[in-house]
């Protein structure tokens, strides 16, 4: 799929994070949720801002806005919800979105070169080239961010 | 996808539910098992009988206490969970491990009937201070693990150091 030639054609959820749209790809997104309390306590695992709590279940929230964006997470906001594969097991996360969300399909193309492994292809949408993420190696790429943000503090 | 409305967490009554003591360190919120607090004191009475040791590799451990014939370290809650220092007032003796924490207040008794996993996503040390999470009056409580309070290599470290006090005591009685 990344850096490959080939184009593929599927469903794929766009979202927002501060000003800047991504895709996702819809198989493994559960729900996005609204802006529930975010609750938070004591950890030294920095790239997760908290939990929300849904349908009974406790769901991590990554902070990914520092890294797709550089800036900070927005206060109001939604959490969409997909399930990550953490080791080899799945786990439903969530990462917070501005707004809300829309379906669409279209051609995905290569990332660029230069394109971090988080991104696996870019989605044609409205004449704008939209970074599809790779969730798994987002998390993969905030954690090990943050652990050296932590050697370095 | 659905988009769902606010809910919360469906209390679940389960058969093992458990008695937790929820108590206050650095403005937080922590739940521990009732049956693994032996004991709780105030600071105050324990200020007599609180021995100083001399080390510097555990940071979290400055004092301990004779309970028994046995010493107990006394943890630092705040320390321990990196959390800004607030003045303690109480400490929780532990039952099954020679430790005490040191805490900020003893807010109530609860009845935990589900104890929740810790997400994978959380990968740090919080893996061993934690147990799980409990969701109480729409909160989300980290229920805390006796044995995460310290390990066997900062025992070691602490039980040299308690020797070294000792032999101190003895040398100059």
């Amino acid at each position: 799929m990344s850096g490959a030639g080939a184009t593929e054609r599927a469903s794929y959820v766009l979202l927002r994070i501060g000003n800047r749209r991504f895709a996702l790809p819809s198989r493994g997104i559960v729900e996005l949720a609204p802006p529930v309390r975010l609750h938070d306590f004591p950890h030294s695992s920095k790239f997760v801002a908290g939990v929300i709590v849904r349908r009974g279940r406790i769901v991590p929230v990554y902070d990914v806005a520092p890294l797709l964006t550089g800036r900070e997470s927005p206060l109001h906001r939604f959490y969409l919800i997909s399930n990550v594969v953490v080791g080899t097991e799945q786990e439903a996360s969530a990462i917070p979105v501005t707004g809300e969300c829309e379906l669409a399909s279209g051609d995905v193309g290569p990332r660029a070169e230069d394109d971090p492994d988080y991104f696996q292809g870019k989605l044609s949408v409205d004449e704008e080239a939209v970074n599809v993420l790779n969730l798994e190696a987002l998390v993969a790429a905030g954690a090990a961010r943050a652990a050296l943000q932590g050697v370095r503090a | 996808m659905k988009i769902a409305s606010h809910d919360k967490a469906k209390p679940r009554r389960g058969k093992n539910s458990e008695q937790a003591i929820l108590f206050n360190a650095g403005h937080r919120t922590f739940a521990i098992a009732a049956e693994s607090v032996q004991e709780i004191r105030s600071t105050d009475s324990l200020g007599g009988s609180a021995i100083e040791l001399d080390q510097t590799d555990v940071p979290k451990v400055k004092h301990l206490v004779e309970r028994a014939g046995r010493n107990y370290f006394i943890v630092n809650a705040c320390t321990h969970f990196g959390l800004r220092l607030t003045r303690p007032t109480l400490v929780l003796i532990l039952r099954q491990i020679r430790a005490a924490v040191l805490v900020d207040g003893i807010e109530r008794m609860e009845e935990l009937n589900a104890i929740h996993a810790l997400p994978k996503a959380f990968r740090g040390e919080e893996r061993n201070w934690y147990r799980g999470l409990a969701y109480i009056e729409d909160n989300v409580i980290p229920v805390v693990s006796p044995s995460g309070f310290l390990t066997a290599a900062e025992f070691e470290t602490l039980d040299a150091a308690a020797k070294a006090v000792q032999f101190e005591g003895v040398a100059e009685g």
